[in-house]
């Protein structure tokens, strides 16, 4: 998500056309948070739409001590676990949270091609993980916010969230070995083959 | 440490984990190849879900027109604190001329003129003359 401070300020000060580029810009990027918080397209997309209208409320607050895309991606977590709280779930995410049509940003440079790659397929195994432990793994691991943040978004002690994490990765690191047929999955271009080659 | 001990540090990220915790877990990986091959394994996720941050799905189509919609509509308050600030410091500032002018107004109306009280009751430390005291005079 790449959005310029000029951008960010001439919004607040209450350019339209800016207020709409930042929404065009971002909007991908908050839909694929959501997605992989909430669990299914339809709710995402609801998230999304909350989340922009928590932005034009609050984005006059907003001191640039944090970027940009930090700050929405902590209004995305926040409107998320509201709706989660409010909602119960319509239906089980099965496979549902998956953002099948994932797009790069950007080109990416060949030696980022195999960490895009798997990427692509760890998402798929995020999807499948319980509720709890996706969301902190989410949270924490994929968009990097601190334990602390991740417990007071989620209304667990750093202690639960720690657990739910130790979980998730030894859960998603064995389904990921299972996956590539027993290898340890390397991002540096070789793999320690133990099984087949895929 | 054993391997069984070492075990659930493996999957932690370094900030995770207490200097204590961070130390056992070096030196016990130095030495041990399969922990060391665990440790790498996690470490290599965590790169990978890191990734993941910069992969984004497309959402449904209309989300993007029904959002710039919803946001035109509220879009009319002001946001920006500049003219909040503004908006509020001229606000207070007709309040107060507002309110100093009411007030004295009211001591105008209420107030005997200090020229038609009694001399000798203008003296500091006696009491104000009443009505019935400038009356009676």
């Amino acid at each position: 998500m790449e959005v310029d401070r000029e951008l960010v300020e001439a919004a607040q000060a209450g350019d339209r056309w800016a207020l709409e580029e930042l929404v065009r810009r971002t909007h991908r990027s908050v839909y694929t948070c959501a997605l992989r918080l909430v669990g299914n397209p339809d709710d995402a997309a609801d998230v999304t739409q909350d989340v922009y209208l928590r932005v034009v409320r609050k984005l006059g607050g907003f001191r640039h001590e944090a970027s940009f895309a930090t700050w929405l991606n902590r209004v995305t977590t926040n409107v998320a676990m509201s709706t989660l709280k409010r909602r119960t779930r319509r239906f089980a995410v099965e496979g549902a949270a998956v953002p099948a049509d994932t797009r790069d940003p950007a080109p990416e440079p060949a030696e980022r091609a195999e960490a895009v790659a798997l990427a692509r397929r760890l998402e798929l195994l995020v999807a499948e993980l319980p509720e709890g432990q996706r969301q902190v793994l989410v949270l924490r691991d994929v968009y990097g916010q601190s334990t602390e943040e991740v417990a007071n978004a989620m209304g667990l002690t750093p202690g639960a969230v720690k657990v739910r994490l130790f979980r998730a990765r030894e859960r998603l690191k064995a389904e990921l070995e299972a996956a590539e047929g027993g290898q340890v999955v390397a991002l540096s271009g070789r793999r320690r083959a133990t099984g087949r080659r895929s | 440490m054993s391997c069984h001990s070492i075990r659930p540090l493996l999957p932690a990220r370094a900030e995770e984990l207490t200097p204590l915790e961070a130390s056992m877990r070096a030196e016990h990986v130095a030495g041990c190849s399969r922990c060391a091959a665990e440790s790498a394994a996690y470490s290599r996720l965590g790169q990978a879900l890191a990734v993941m941050a910069h992969l984004e799905a497309e959402p449904p189509e209309g989300t993007l027109e029904r959002i710039l919609v919803v946001i035109g509509r509220r879009r009319t308050r002001v946001t920006d604190p500049r003219v909040l600030a503004a908006a509020g410091s001229a606000g207070a500032l007709v309040a107060t001329v507002v309110v100093a002018r009411a007030l004295r107004q009211r001591r105008h109306a209420q107030v005997v003129p200090a020229a038609s009280w009694p001399r000798r009751l203008r003296l500091p430390g006696l009491p104000v003359p009443t009505a019935a005291l400038a009356r009676a005079k």
